[in-house]
């Protein structure tokens, strides 16, 4: 499976990237690795380009905040992207937060599944619990 | 015959011819009611004569270039590379379309010298499809090259005909790969060229290749440190009678391009002291700033309707200014040059025959001081002997 990832916006916490990608080879996906400074159409263009499946954003410094509310208006112009699965992780907010808030937040932006300061190796479970439960889902129906 | 040592250089501009020997230059105001040939071979007849065909070398960007039209499947990845390919390769009308639209886009009335259908890795396939092949029925075009996922190829080649195939642009990690696309629209240009009847009369003078002149300067960059005591990272602003090219070194943009490449090209068609200008005017006009700028300069708009010598420099320092503000608009311009970063501004081309020094660096305070509101002063360098063309041609 295609996994698209980087890091959003200017910010340059490279050292999470370098994990993701290594973490999600060793869980057999292929990786396309973004990098740091990656901007929104960015992310959407690779997955175009690539066919991947997810989509995998990083943030750390507090910027997905104002990102994340042009995620929908900016998927909208893809004709394409409607089954992408859309992940976020890393530190969704600026200071301190709580995550009753931040995960239903980042939901109606558009994403899947929403990892605020969660463990990688957590949240790359949640993304195959969550392929999973869709896979079955698709075969019920 | 007296052969003289050493080469010849030539380049026949839209508005000036050059000529240059080792240790002499000139240059000719063009007359549009001659041939190229005629005209050159009056004004410079006895020069070309002291030199044999093998040591003089000509190249041109008087043929207009090759009018473009890319289909792509994202504005980040496909469109981009091969508008940067192309641009590299001394192409000057680049339109675009964006596969997912292609259904709505408008059909391109004119002819078209080149297609470029790119779009997905090679793992991808399925991209391009009916509404591809729909769409190309509609248009008029000379010549057409896939440059895209390997999976659709076949599909493309039973589908459309004569299309040229050549291996992906984008690698699989999403980077760009230039020198087939290159080579391939190079040689177009130079059949192009070669084509035009005005210029396959200078084969006549020259034993040598005629080349495009963008690609003679983009070929030069690399060097031009060696030449001048230029400051990387620098741009190359060559200002001519019907269009601006610019060549920046790659550490002045932030952007998704990864390439050996150390510097691109970008052009505005449009914007010229003779044949543009029109067009330049009215660009001027539409910029807030420039009545500022003319105060400064201490004219006012009746400069534009004046043909004086005063005029030619008004619109050259014009033309400056507007260049530097097209590169510092995000939104507009296919690249944002990091403006604060460049340290030298080499100019080149018939505006620093015009130009002076101080000229020069007058407008860009102005521009750093009033659109950037910065301090910041990049060193201007003249090349006024057209070395940097000179480096290119000969080398
Ligand atoms: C090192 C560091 C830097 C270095 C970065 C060097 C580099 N090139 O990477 C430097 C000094 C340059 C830096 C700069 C800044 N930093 Co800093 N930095 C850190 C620091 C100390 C460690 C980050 C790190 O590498 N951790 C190790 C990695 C492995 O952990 P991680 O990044 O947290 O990632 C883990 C998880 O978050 C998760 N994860 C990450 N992404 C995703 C995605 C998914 C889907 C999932 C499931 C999980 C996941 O997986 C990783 C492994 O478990 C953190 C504080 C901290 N202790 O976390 C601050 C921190 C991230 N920085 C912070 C800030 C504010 C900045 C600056 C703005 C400071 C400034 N004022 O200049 C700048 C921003 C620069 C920019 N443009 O982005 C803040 C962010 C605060 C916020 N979000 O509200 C932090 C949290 C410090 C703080 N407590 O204030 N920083």
């Amino acid at each position: 499976m295609k996994v698209v990832t980087g890091v959003v916006g200017n910010d340059i916490h490279v050292v999470a990237n370098r994990l993701i990608d290594l973490s999600l080879q060793a869980r057999g996906y292929e990786v396309f690795n973004l990098g740091v400074n990656t901007y929104l159409e960015e992310f959407f263009d690779a997955a175009v380009e690539t066919g991947a499946e997810v989509l995998l954003i990083s943030s750390l410094n507090g910027e997905a905040e104002g990102w994340g509310r042009e995620v929908k208006s900016l998927k909208r112009e893809y004709k394409d992207l409607d089954d992408l699965i859309m992940v976020i992780g890393g530190n969704l907010t600026v200071g301190t937060g709580n995550a009753e808030e931040i995960v239903p937040k980042y939901k109606n932006y558009g994403f899947d599944i929403v990892c605020h300061q969660i463990d990688l190796n957590t949240g790359l479970d949640m993304l195959e619990e969550f392929i999973q439960q869709r896979d079955a889902g698709g075969q019920s129906k | 015959m007296n052969m003289s040592k050493g080469k010849l250089l030539i380049d026949v501009g839209s508005t000036y011819f050059k000529v240059c020997t080792q240790d002499h230059l000139e240059q000719h105001f063009r007359n549009f009611n001659k041939s190229i040939h005629d005209d050159l071979t009056q004004k410079c007849g006895a020069i070309i004569d002291k030199f044999d065909k093998q040591d003089i070398h000509i190249c041109s960007s008087a043929n207009g270039g090759l009018s473009t039209l890319i289909i792509g499947v994202t504005h980040t990845f496909s469109l981009k590379y091969a508008t940067n390919i192309a641009f590299n390769s001394g192409i000057n009308i680049i339109d675009t379309v964006l596969y997912q639209d292609i259904e709505e886009a408008s059909i391109p009335s004119d002819l078209i010298d080149v297609v470029i259908v790119v779009g997905g890795i090679n793992s991808r396939g399925d991209v391009f499809a009916e509404p591809l092949f729909n769409y190309l029925k509609g248009i008029d075009y000379s010549n057409i090259v896939y440059v895209g996922n390997e999976l659709d190829a076949e599909s493309i080649k039973a589908n459309i005909p004569n299309i040229a195939v050549l291996p992906n642009i984008i690698d699989d990690r999403l980077h760009i790969v230039e020198e087939e696309l290159k080579t391939y629209l190079t040689n177009l240009y130079q059949q192009d060229i070669m084509g035009k009847q005005d210029i396959k009369d200078l084969y006549d003078i020259t034993g040598n290749q005629i080349y495009s002149t963008p690609y003679i300067v983009n070929r030069t960059l690399p060097l031009v440190d060696a030449k001048f005591s230029v400051v990387n990272p620098f741009i190359l602003l060559d200002i001519g009678g019907a269009t601006t090219d610019i060549h920046y070194s790659k550490d002045l943009v932030e952007d998704n391009i990864v390439t050996e490449n150390e510097f691109d090209r970008l052009v505005f068609k449009k914007l010229g002291v003779y044949k543009s200008r029109e067009s330049l005017i009215f660009a001027a006009k539409s910029n807030e700033f420039v009545g500022e700028l003319l105060m400064h300069l201490n004219v006012t708009e009746n400069i534009f309707a004046d043909h004086s010598d005063k005029a030619t420099h008004i619109l050259m320092q014009l033309a400056i200014f507007l260049v530097l503000c097209k590169m510092s608009n995000y939104h507009q311009a296919y690249i944002n040059l990091k403006l604060l970063a460049i340290n030298s501004i080499v100019l080149t081309g018939g505006i620093t025959k015009v130009l002076s020094q101080e000229e020069v660096e007058d407008i860009i305070a102005f521009f750093y001081t009033k659109i950037l509101t910065s301090e910041h002063r990049p060193v201007t360098i003249m090349d006024t002997d057209y070395a940097i063309w000179t480096l290119g041609s000969a080398s």
